[in-house]
């Protein structure tokens, strides 16, 4: 059967897109992409940076095709991941029938499963708590900690429902989360303010940004390095920022 | 007693903080296990070097590697992407503290304070983003190499 240029070049860019958006890191994006299009027996070319995927290749009769993908802002989904990751291996494997392969990828994407939100507040619930307990907290202050973390959560959920950007969000979890522990600090159920702070702000900390930022400048993506890393310092800036608010808030008032 | 409360409970605290934090990165099944397991691993590696070396940061930095190769490890076995694991696994390890000291430094006006303070936490950022990367590059050579070789 002839081969469809343009269904396999879909497939590729939309492959590429799937493992962006799930929040793999850029060398596994291109990679996946390349043995792709070599399992189809095509040598194309492919760039990835987070958040654009250009993908090209030459037909037999010599002329180049090319599909550019734009990648939304974008968190990180591990399970998606894993899918789409699975999936890749499989048709690199055994190169089906192209209609089959985008299916199959629009499927994964249509069977998504994600934890209920109640589930997910649990999660901070317990995640800010412990990091409280981890810093040297006592038991109350993880229980002020965990609340904290529960507010974020929600801060998260309802700015993200109304389209909110990244900084704006940080911002507005950070402060929430100081205002809670400051509220509850004075109602005399925290004890240390600052562990308090502490473990609930690691559930907003680009921790592993900064890492993977300097996992792609080594790896010798440079352009992906330094707009991961520019994204890390703002989210740096933006918890620091949301944190002072509140603090300030919370000094004017007591002073006046 | 000092057991308990001075290795056995702090790893605890990290093992249950990464689980919570899986539900946040939408982790299911046993992969949330791996990922807390390698957070607790992790931390123990911090504690015990912590008289050996007497520097947080070369800590934090022996730290990752462990964690790095766990994760490593994990993922072959599983065969999937290394992320997965290390993402929630570096987190006992983030600076939180130092951020949150930074800022607080930054805006009661302590400059000497803040810029030691700030030094301090990217040192720690930096120990972690190296120890990282240093497992992965080495793990990547040698697939290279196999790769190469079949």
């Amino acid at each position: 059967m002839e081969l469809d240029y343009n269904k396999l070049l879909s497939l590729t860019a939309e492959m590429g897109l799937c493992l962006m958006e799930s929040g793999a890191e850029t060398y596994r994006v291109e990679e996946s992409m390349h043995r792709l299009l070599s399992a189809y027996g095509v040598a194309g070319e492919v760039f990835a940076i987070p958040n654009c995927i250009i993908a090209t290749l030459t037909s037999p009769e010599r002329r180049p095709l090319t599909q550019i993908r734009r990648v939304p802002a974008h968190g990180t989904d591990i399970d998606q991941l894993e899918r789409y990751n699975d999936l890749c291996r499989r048709l690199c494997r055994e190169a089906p029938e192209l209609d089959a392969a985008l299916e199959q990828v629009a499927q994964i994407g249509r069977e998504r499963r994600s934890y209920p939100l109640y589930i997910r507040l649990a999660g901070y619930f317990l995640g800010c708590g412990m990091f409280s307990l981890f810093y040297g907290g006592t038991l109350r202050d993880g229980l002020c900690g965990g609340v904290c973390g529960v507010a974020i959560g929600l801060c998260l959920a309802l700015t993200g429902a109304f389209g909110a950007n990244l900084f704006f969000k940080t911002v507005a979890g950070a402060a929430v989360s100081a205002l809670t522990a400051l509220l509850l600090t004075a109602a005399g159920l925290g004890q240390s303010l600052d562990k308090i702070i502490i473990g609930a702000l690691m559930a907003l900390v680009p921790g592993i940004a900064i890492t993977n930022a300097m996992r792609d400048i080594m790896a010798g993506d440079m352009v992906s390095g330094i707009s991961k890393g520019a994204e890390a310092l703002l989210i740096g800036a933006a918890i620091a920022l949301g944190t002072a608010i509140a603090l300030g808030l919370a000094a004017l008032t007591a002073g006046g | 007693m000092e057991l308990i409360s001075g290795y056995v409970l702090p790893c605890l605290y990290a093992f249950l903080a990464c689980i919570g934090f899986c539900f946040l990165f939408n982790i299911h099944g046993i992969g949330m296990f791996i990922c807390a397991g390698g957070a607790g691993l992790g931390w123990l590696c911090y504690l015990l070097t912590a008289p050996l070396v007497g520097s947080d940061i070369i800590q934090a930095f022996l730290a990752a590697l462990v964690i790095s190769a766990w994760s490593e490890i994990m993922a072959r076995l599983r065969r999937c992407p290394v992320t997965s694991y290390l993402l929630v696994a570096l987190f006992p390890l983030v600076p939180g503290g130092g951020i949150y000291y930074t800022m607080e430094h930054a805006v009661s006006g302590e400059v000497d304070l803040f810029l030691s303070t700030l030094l301090h936490t990217l040192g720690l950022a930096g120990a972690l983003a190296v120890g990282a990367l240093l497992v992965a590059s080495f793990v990547r050579l040698f697939q290279k190499r196999r790769e190469h070789r079949s």
